[in-house]
C-alpha cells in the first residue's frame, strides 16, 4: 500500500529557538502538496529533516510506514532553497554524476540527463559550465538534478522563485505530471496563486506547528460565502453596508467583495443591489488561498 | 615500499569508515556496494575529484612548471660539469720524455685540470706566451718551471695547485733519475696509489645525497601545501555553493569526505610519481650523479612520507574547510594550519645541510605533523634503522586514523552551518557529545 511520506511529532531546537514543535502531517502518493508558511516558520528545517540533513530532538519521518533510511533517500529528489550545483562543472557531467549518486548506471544517467535537458529546452547547454547559465536555466538544471533518477518522493524548496511565467508553467506542468505518475510531491512557495493552481492539498505551518492542513477545494470553499458585486453608480458599495450579515471586505475599481453571513439570502441581496443601480457583475467566489493563509496566521 | 604503505594507509582508513558505515545499516550498505567498490559513492566522488582536478589549468600548468624545474636541476649541473672542466696549456721548452709528459698529465688530473702540452721554440718564446696568457706555465728542459706571477703560499687556485703538483712530481722524477732508476721503475713508482683512509667520526663532506634530500624536501613541502590547500578550498567551495546539501541528501558525510581526499590524494601521488619517474629517467639519460649513493633510498622514503603526510594533513584541512565559506576565511585558516609544515620543513632543511641530525630532528621524525620532512633526511644521513622508520610510519598511520575520525565529526557538524565561520570550540563540544 502506497502510504507516502509521514512526519510524526518532529521537534527541532536551535538553542532557545524551537524551529519545529511536534510537527505532524503527511504527503500521500500521487498528490502535489503545497507546504506554506511565513519566513522562519520551519519549512526548510522540515524538508532537511526528511533527508537527514538536520538532527531531530524528537519525532520520526517514515516512508510507506517505515522509518526512512539512506537507501530510501536515494529514491527521493531534493531541490534545496539555496540552489546547490558545482559552478565550474559542465551541466551534463554534473547531472550524470548526481544521477549516479542516486543509483543510476552511467548509461541510464546519461540517457536521463539528455531526456530531461531536452524536455526543459536546455539540451544545447549540456556542455556549458553551470556558472555560464542564466538564473532561470540554473533553476531548470537544479530541477533536473532532482528528477532524473525518477524519484518516488519529490521535495522542492521554493522551486518557482525567480522564474518567469513560462518557467513557472513548465515546472508546474512537470510537478503535476510527476504526481499523476504516482510520485509524492511536496513543495514550498510564497506564490500562493500558483500553489492554488497546482496543489490538491496544502499544509500551512507557523512557528514550527501545523496551523491548517487539508485539500485546497475544501479550504477555499469552507467558511462564509464570498460575493463579488459591481453596481453602476455606486463605486463604494454603499448599498451593501447597511444590510445585516454582509461585510464589505474590499472595494476596488467599483468592484465590491462581500462576505456573507449564513443568514443572508442571496436573492434579497441581488434585489437590493438592483435597487441601488444597474448590476453588471454578481458572482460567488471561493476564498483565495491567500485569504486562507492570512486567516490561518492571523 | 611506497606502494605498500599507501595501500596500508588507505585500507586502514577505509576499513575504519566502512566498519562504522556497515554497523549502522548493514542492509543498506550491502545493497549499495553489491556492484563493486568503484560503483560506490566514495569511488564516484573520488573519480569526480580526479577528473575535475586533472582537467584544471592550475594542475596542467603546475605540472609542466615543476617538470621544467626538475629538468633544470638535473641537466644544468651535468652540463656545467662537462663544460666547466678547466683546461690549462703547458709550454715545453726542450725535450721532455714520454714518462715525464705522462707525469705532467697525471698531475693535472690529480687537481682536476685537463693539461695540454705545447712545444715552445725557446725560453724567450715561452716567456712571451706566458705574458700573453697562451700558456699557464712553462717547463724549461724538464728542470725548471716558469710562471707569469709568483705563486703565493695562500693561493689555492687550480692553476696554483697544478704548478705545485707539477713542480713536486718533476722533482721526484729527477730524484728517481738521479737514483739510477729506469723509466719503467720510475713510472711504476709515480703510479703509486694512496692507501685508503678510514675515520671514526663522520666528516662534514657534502655529497649528492644531500642535494637529493633537499630536492625531496622541497617536493614534499610544495605538494603538501598545494594539495592540502586544494582540499581546504574544495570543501569550502562545496559548502559555499550549497551543492553539499544536494550531495548529503544522498551520500553520508564520511563517504563524501573520504572520496574527496582520496581523489585529491590520488592526483597528488600520481603527479609526484610522474615527477620522480621523470627525474629518474632524465637523470639516467644525462648521467646525473644526484641518484647515486643513498639517493634512491631517499627518493623512496620521500614518496612514502609524501603519502603519509598527505594522509595526515588532508583530514585536518578538510575539517577546516567545512568551517569556512569564504575565500578570506580560508586564508586566515590556511596560515596557522601550515605552521607545523613550515617548521618541519625548515628544521629538516637545516639537518640536511649540516649533515648531522640534531636531537630535535630525531624527535620530529616520530611526530606525524613533522615526520614527512624529518624522516627522509634521517634516511639520507643513514641515521635511522628500518624498524625506527617503520615505527614512525606506524605512529603516523594510527594518528591519521584518529585525526580522520575527528575530522569527519567536525565536517558532519559544520558543513551545513551557514552564516559565518564556525568556531572550533563549537565543534569540539558537538563532536564529543
Amino acid at each position: 500500500m502506497a502510504e507516502g511520506l509521514r512526519l510524526d511529532g518532529l521537534t527541532r531546537r536551535f538553542g532557545s529557538l524551537t524551529a519545529l514543535d511536534a510537527l505532524s502531517f503527511s504527503v500521500p502518493a500521487g498528490e502535489v502538496v503545497g507546504f506554506l508558511g511565513p519566513n522562519g516558520a520551519g519549512k526548510t528545517t522540515t524538508m532537511r529533516a526528511v533527508f537527514g540533513l538536520t538532527e531531530l530532538d524528537a519525532g520520526a519521518v517514515s516512508w510507506n510506514g517505515v522509518a526512512i533510511g539512506r537507501e530510501d533517500r536515494r529514491r527521493f529528489g531534493y531541490m534545496p532553497e539555496e540552489r546547490g550545483l558545482y559552478p565550474t562543472m559542465r551541466v551534463g557531467e554534473q547531472l550524470e554524476y548526481l544521477g549516479r549518486l542516486h543509483g543510476l548506471s552511467a548509461q541510464a544517467a546519461h540517457l536521463a540527463t539528455e531526456t530531461w535537458l531536452e524536455r526543459l529546452g536546455i539540451a544545447e547547454r549540456a556542455e556549458s559550465k553551470v556558472e555560464a547559465l542564466s538564473h532561470g536555466n540554473q533553476q531548470r538544471v537544479q530541477l533536473v538534478a532532482a528528477l532524473l533518477h525518477g524519484p518516488e518522493l519529490l521535495i522542492l524548496d521554493e522551486p518557482l522563485a525567480g522564474l518567469d511565467p513560462t518557467g513557472i508553467d513548465t515546472i508546474g506542468e512537470i510537478l503535476v505530471e510527476q504526481a499523476h505518475s504516482g510520485c509524492c510531491v511536496l513543495f514550498s512557495s510564497h506564490q500562493l496563486d500558483q500553489v492554488e493552481d497546482l496543489c490538491e492539498s496544502v499544509t500551512i505551518i507557523d512557528h514550527g506547528r501545523v496551523v491548517v492542513t487539508g485539500r485546497v477545494d475544501d479550504l477555499t470553499t469552507a467558511g462564509e460565502r464570498r460575493l463579488v458585486v459591481r453596481v453602476e453608480g455606486d463605486r463604494n458599495a454603499v448599498w451593501a453596508r447597511s444590510i445585516a450579515g454582509v461585510t464589505v471586505s474590499e472595494v476596488a475599481g467599483g468592484e465590491a467583495r462581500l462576505v456573507l453571513h449564513e443568514s443572508v439570502d442571496s436573492d434579497e441581496l441581488l434585489r437590493a443591489a438592483m435597487t441601488a443601480g444597474r448590476v453588471t457583475e454578481f458572482v460567488f467566489e471561493r476564498r483565495r488561498l491567500s485569504e486562507v493563509f492570512r486567516e490561518a496566521l492571523a | 615500499m611506497s606502494g605498500i604503505l599507501l595501500a596500508v594507509t588507505a585500507v586502514l582508513v577505509a576499513a575504519r569508515l566502512w566498519r562504522r558505515y556497515h554497523r549502522r545499516s548493514p542492509r543498506e550498505s550491502r545493497a549499495r556496494f553489491a556492484s563493486g567498490p568503484f560503483a560506490s559513492d566514495i569511488g564516484l566522488v573520488a573519480v569526480r575529484e580526479v577528473r575535475e582536478r586533472v582537467r584544471g589549468r592550475i594542475f596542467r600548468v603546475g605540472t609542466v612548471l615543476i617538470l621544467a624545474v626538475v629538468a633544470a636541476a638535473i641537466v644544468i649541473p651535468v652540463v656545467d660539469k662537462g663544460t666547466s672542466h678547466p683546461r690549462e696549456t703547458v709550454g715545453v721548452v726542450g725535450a721532455l720524455s714520454p714518462a715525464l709528459r705522462a707525469t705532467v698529465a697525471a698531475s693535472g688530473t690529480s687537481v682536476g685540470v685537463a693539461v695540454r702540452l705545447v712545444s715552445e721554440p725557446g725560453a724567450g718564446a715561452a716567456r712571451d706566451a706566458l705574458r700573453s696568457g697562451d700558456i699557464a706555465l712553462a717547463i724549461i728542459n724538464g728542470r725548471e718551471l716558469v710562471v707569469k706571477k709568483a705563486i703565493s703560499a695562500t693561493d689555492v687556485s687550480t692553476k696554483a695547485e697544478l704548478v705545485r703538483v707539477v713542480s713536486t712530481r718533476l722533482g721526484v722524477a729527477e730524484a728517481f733519475a738521479a737514483a739510477g732508476l729506469s723509466d719503467a721503475q720510475a713510472s711504476r713508482l709515480s703510479r703509486a696509489r694512496a692507501i685508503p683512509i678510514s675515520s671514526i667520526q663522520r666528516g662534514a663532506t657534502k655529497d649528492t645525497t644531500q642535494t637529493t634530500s633537499v630536492i625531496g624536501l622541497v617536493l614534499v613541502f610544495v605538494m603538501l601545501t598545494q594539495y592540502n590547500t586544494w582540499t581546504l578550498i574544495g570543501v569550502m567551495e562545496e559548502k559555499s555553493s550549497r551543492v553539499v546539501e544536494v550531495l548529503l541528501a544522498t551520500v553520508r558525510p564520511a563517504q563524501l569526505l573520504t572520496g574527496k581526499v582520496l581523489g585529491i590524494g590520488f592526483v597528488a601521488f600520481a603527479q609526484a610519481t610522474l615527477i620522480v619517474g621523470f627525474a629518474l629517467g632524465l637523470g639516467k639519460v644525462v648521467g646525473s650523479d644526484l641518484l647515486h649513493g643513498t639517493a634512491p633510498l631517499v627518493i623512496v622514503s620521500t614518496l612514502v612520507w609524501l603519502v603519509l603526510g598527505y594522509a595526515f594533513y588532508c583530514w585536518v584541512y578538510a575539517a577546516a574547510g567545512s568551517m569556512t565559506q569564504r575565500q578570506d576565511q580560508v586564508q586566515s585558516l590556511a596560515f596557522p594550519l601550515s605552521l607545523p609544515i613550515i617548521f618541519g620543513y625548515v628544521t629538516a632543511i637545516a639537518a640536511a645541510s649540516s649533515q648531522s641530525p640534531s636531537a630535535l630532528s630525531k624527535v620530529l621524525a616520530y611526530l606525524p605533523p613533522t615526520a614527512p620532512f624529518a624522516m627522509p633526511v634521517l634516511v639520507g644521513l643513514k641515521a635511522v634503522t628500518w624498524w625506527e622508520f617503520a615505527a614512525s610510519a606506524a605512529v603516523s598511520i594510527v594518528c591519521t586514523i584518529g585525526v580522520a575520525r575527528l575530522a569527519v565529526g567536525i565536517y558532519r557538524r559544520a558543513i551545513l552551518r551557514t552564516g559565518g565561520r564556525v568556531r572550533l570550540r563549537q565543534m569540539f563540544s558537538a563532536t564529543t557529545r
